[in-house]
């Protein structure tokens, strides 16, 4: 009998229709999550075959990507719990609300005579940006990758990672300009742009 | 110069090219601009909002390169992820373990 054959049980139509469209989506937050595509894999697998027992709890018409976000995650952080102690805690401090640092991002300020549309961008390879995602601690790491790679709005990630939309915001201002200051930094060593203010 | 002195020199004097905020009464100032950049790039804002932050970028020299190199940045984040393609026989290995959870059910 093949694997692909219609009589062996097949999981639930609908669930086949509703959350297999999102396995791609799932694999890229995976990817980030772990940063490392066997792992990524294998957490893939665990996200669907939860999500394909707990099935009766999502609630038809709500957004399944999201909810398989929320598995995802919370297997990945279960996991990380399990084992090692967390790699990178951000301070309690670190993650409360607030501006979390100046108005005008000192980056661009440095920036915006030498190449203020941010051509020097460009010159900085994909692998190189995803490292410097991958650095980024879990819950910076999350927020950006779910707005800035996945698109989602703030009230859908709040949900997902169960904090305020307020904390979301602050997550994402820090992790944001956590990541400009490593790219910037990084591009002034390979010679992309001078350094400026930021480095002073 | 210290980071502090461009900062103060960037809020406190309004150098020529700077649009003043009585320029455009039914817009925003450059603080507010700034503040809500993030807002308004995430599609947060609602219409009316927006287009006053659009606006204001569009008119005020001074801030543009803080909305142009925001939008680099994240373009840079997407382009980097990308990039990134699904195993082709994760599909299925997928599609395996879930059929054995059917099979168990």
């Amino acid at each position: 009998m093949s694997a692909d054959s219609p009589t062996a049980s097949p999981p639930a139509a609908d669930f086949q229709a509703e959350a297999l469209p999102h396995l791609d989506a799932v694999y890229r937050f995976a990817l980030r999550l772990t940063g490392s595509p066997e792992r990524a894999e294998d957490l893939v697998q665990e996200t669907f075959l939860r999500a394909f027992r707990s099935w009766d709890q999502y609630t038809p018409g709500t957004q399944c990507k999201s909810w398989l976000f929320t598995i995802c995650r919370n297997l990945f952080l279960r996991e990380r719990e399990r084992g090692r102690r967390h790699d990178e805690l951000v301070s309690e401090n670190a993650l409360a609300e607030g501006p979390g640092g100046p108005l005008a991002n000192p980056v661009w300020l440095s920036l915006k005579e030498t190449d203020p549309e941010g051509e020097f961008f460009d010159s900085i390879v994909d692998a190189e940006v995803l490292k410097a995602i991958d650095a980024l601690p879990e819950e910076y790491r999350t927020a950006v990758v779910l707005s800035d790679l996945e698109g989602l709005p703030y009230q859908e990630i709040a949900e997902m990672m169960d904090v305020p939309v307020g904390t979301v915001k602050s997550r994402l201002f820090r992790g944001r300009r956590k990541l400009q200051k490593v790219l910037y930094r990084y591009a002034v060593e390979m010679g992309y742009i001078p350094a400026g203010a930021a480095e002073e | 110069m210290s980071l502090l002195h461009v900062l103060r020199r960037f809020f406190r004097d309004s150098p020529p090219e700077h649009a003043p905020d009585h320029a455009h009464p039914e817009g925003i100032s450059c603080e507010d601009a700034l503040r809500l950049v993030h807002d308004f790039l995430d599609g947060e804002l609602e219409d009316t909002s927006g287009a006053n932050v659009k606006a204001h970028f569009e008119q005020c020299q001074r801030c543009y390169p803080f909305l142009r190199l925001e939008e680099s940045f994240r373009l840079a984040l997407r382009k980097a992820a990308r990039g990134e393609t699904t195993p082709p026989d994760l599909r299925d290995r997928v599609l395996n373990v879930l059929e054995e959870a059917a099979a168990d059910h």
